[in-house]
């Protein structure tokens, strides 16, 4: 029998693990180009139809007040930053369920590596490639529409705070995934999931428009470290918001990653009773 | 004996909700939930020396993929206790996975839309190899098991025994020093059952891996196994060498011809006709009293005969005929 080992060794071990995963869900996400590139399509479409939405607001005072407080440009860029995180984000909620509900969990856990953190990182590596992806295009649409740019660093603020909402993204729907231990489908939990990150996360519109109780419960949701930090840095990037949205995403990504391992724990446990 | 796996009164029962007829029973069952208990695995008890390789067989929901969940250690017996490779499995399941290779048949431990080659990168990492080992070991089981033309594709792409073929090399890449097969042949053709058959004896006698194998072909248990465990509703009923089981109850075989005319008469001893349409003629044959060529060969000698058949009778009919014989 060989000998257990340190409890450093084991974390280095897991670590080297994960990021092998993560390279490998890089690479097959590149492989994949052909899908990339439809995502991209896809990302310019529904930017289109957005954009179009929200000039029509501006121009013709449809929203009254709310139109009166539209950034100079309209809300394109925002949008363009919403979406960007939105489309990277991989479906790890399906995987979950299809595993667990399937019991293709199983040969997975007769390896002494963790499962959930091996999917994890394998499909924060094939966010990368989306993630690089659909920021080329973004950043190539705003050219072609002749746009202004984020001020100053506006546009690095936005980079790491979308990298990292998106990986806040992964956590949620891995949360919404491990319902399958015991819904089985994980629908139900998904568009709830969906509607606070659309309502909460302003996905469509900065949470800042809100009305000053809503705002505050938004701002103090995971769903605005999700998306709208990242999107509110276009609009009037600051350094002192940056910093302060850097540290409420990394405190919920501790958060996140407690609960996503309490609740597999927990999952785990029934599973191992009930099988 | 030195025990890769000791088993003591291992028991499984599961515990749930009995659904009541209508609204309100529904309703009620809220409140008082009518709690059934289904009892998988009744107490079982045996030991499986270093180097065996045991099949555990048994008719559907006889329990015994309850019992190798509980010794892979994804499954928390309800009392008793096991010890594989001196690990308690559902409590050591991460120290134990070093030291195991799990292969299932209906469900794929490769990652699907990586090639084989990537899937294989993966597990060294997973399992903690240093690279100049891992490299010899999958080199050497790339060569034995004939996959290296099938290393680039992925897996997605590859046939069912070029797959089986490769999750039995990713089973044994870390060099485990036992290995559980649950169905490890199904779905497979003759040719590649054969194949699968071979490698898991060879490499059992080359590195003294153990087996502990469950399967619904008998030809699975004949090739690879050298005892057999048979479970029924939960309980051990049975538990002999392969030779002795053979000798008492896969000795028998299936021979299905059809010929031009719509009946042949066969009189061989221990042949039995069994019921059948015009044109096919099927035949039980007690391999003890009359072997398969002899049979065969009396056919062609009638003449007409267009195709020829033969089977190991169901494992669900051999079941049953061993537990006709402990009846009696």
């Amino acid at each position: 029998m060989r000998s257990t080992p340190p409890w450093t060794s084991r974390i280095f071990s897991t670590l080297a693990a994960m990021v092998a995963a993560y390279r490998i869900g890089l690479a097959s996400a590149l492989t994949a180009w052909p899908v990339l590139l439809g995502r991209a399509i896809f990302y310019g479409v529904c930017l289109m139809v957005l954009v179009a939405f929200w000039d029509k607001v501006g121009a013709q005072r449809l929203a009254g007040t709310l139109a009166v407080r539209l950034p100079p440009g309209g809300l394109g860029v925002y949008i363009g930053v919403t979406e960007w995180v939105t489309l990277s984000v991989p479906a790890i909620q399906l995987r979950l369920e299809d595993d667990i509900r399937s019991g293709a969990l199983e040969p997975h856990l007769l390896r002494p590596k963790p499962y959930l953190a091996q999917t994890i990182a394998g499909e924060a590596g094939g966010m990368t490639a989306r993630l690089a992806m659909l920021a080329v295009a973004g950043l190539a649409l705003l050219a072609i529409s002749g746009r202004p740019w984020p001020a100053g660093l506006g546009l690095v603020y936005v980079g790491v705070l979308g990298v990292i909402g998106a990986l806040i993204g992964v956590l949620l729907y891995t949360l919404v995934g491990l319902t399958a231990f015991w819904l089985r489908r994980v629908l139900p939990a998904l568009l709830i999931m969906q509607k606070l990150m659309f309502l909460l996360g302003g996905l469509f519109a900065p949470i800042s428009f809100y009305p000053g109780w809503l705002h505050d419960l938004a701002a103090a949701s995971p769903f605005a470290a999700h998306l709208a930090f990242a999107g509110q840095e276009v609009l009037t990037p600051s350094i002192s918001d940056f910093s302060r949205a850097l540290a409420a995403q990394a405190a919920w990504l501790v958060a996140l990653v407690l609960a996503a391992a309490l609740i597999w724990r927990a999952g785990l446990a029934k599973l191992m009773k009930g099988g | 004996m030195n025990p890769a796996i000791t088993v003591k009164e291992l028991r499984k029962a599961y515990r749930f909700p009995r659904r009541r007829r209508g609204a309100l029973g529904a309703l009620a069952g809220l409140f008082h939930p009518d709690i059934v208990e289904l009892e998988a695995v009744a107490g079982v008890s045996f030991e499986i020396a270093a180097g065996e390789r045991v099949a555990i067989i048994g008719p559907n929901g006889a329990g015994k993929s309850t019992t190798l969940k509980m010794l892979s250690g994804v499954l928390e017996p309800t009392s008793g206790d096991a010890k594989v490779l001196g690990f308690t499995p559902w409590r050591q399941r991460r120290g134990l996975a070093y030291e195991i290779g799990v292969v299932f048949g209906q469900r794929s431990q490769l990652w699907t839309e990586l090639p084989v080659r990537d899937s294989f990168s993966l597990l060294r990492r997973v399992y903690d190899q240093d690279g100049p080992t891992f490299a010899r070991r999958r080199d050497d089981l790339v060569e034995r098991f004939g996959v290296g033309a099938l290393m680039d594709q992925p897996v997605a792409r590859l046939s069912l025994g070029q797959r089986m073929r490769c999750e039995i090399v990713a089973a044994l890449l870390h060099g485990p020093r036992l290995l559980f097969l649950d169905e490890p042949t199904i779905g497979l053709d003759v040719t590649a059952k054969a194949a699968i058959r071979d490698f898991i004896r060879e490499q059992s006698l080359a590195e003294g891996l153990t087996v502990a194998l469950t399967s619904h072909d008998t030809r699975d248990i004949e090739l690879v196994c050298e005892r057999v465990i048979v479970i029924n509703s939960g309980r051990i009923v049975l538990d002999q060498p392969t030779d002795q089981l053979r000798r008492r109850f896969i000795a028998r075989k299936l021979v299905t011809l059809q010929s031009q005319s719509a009946r042949l008469e066969l009189d061989l001893p221990g042949v039995t006709r069994r019921p059948s349409e015009p044109h096919t003629t099927v035949l039980e044959i007690d391999t003890r009293q009359t072997r398969i060529e002899a049979v065969i060969g009396a056919a062609l000698a009638l003449g007409g005969i267009e195709d020829v058949t033969v089977e190991d009778p169901p494992m669900e009919e051999v079941i049953h005929e061993i537990y006709a014989a402990l009846d009696q």
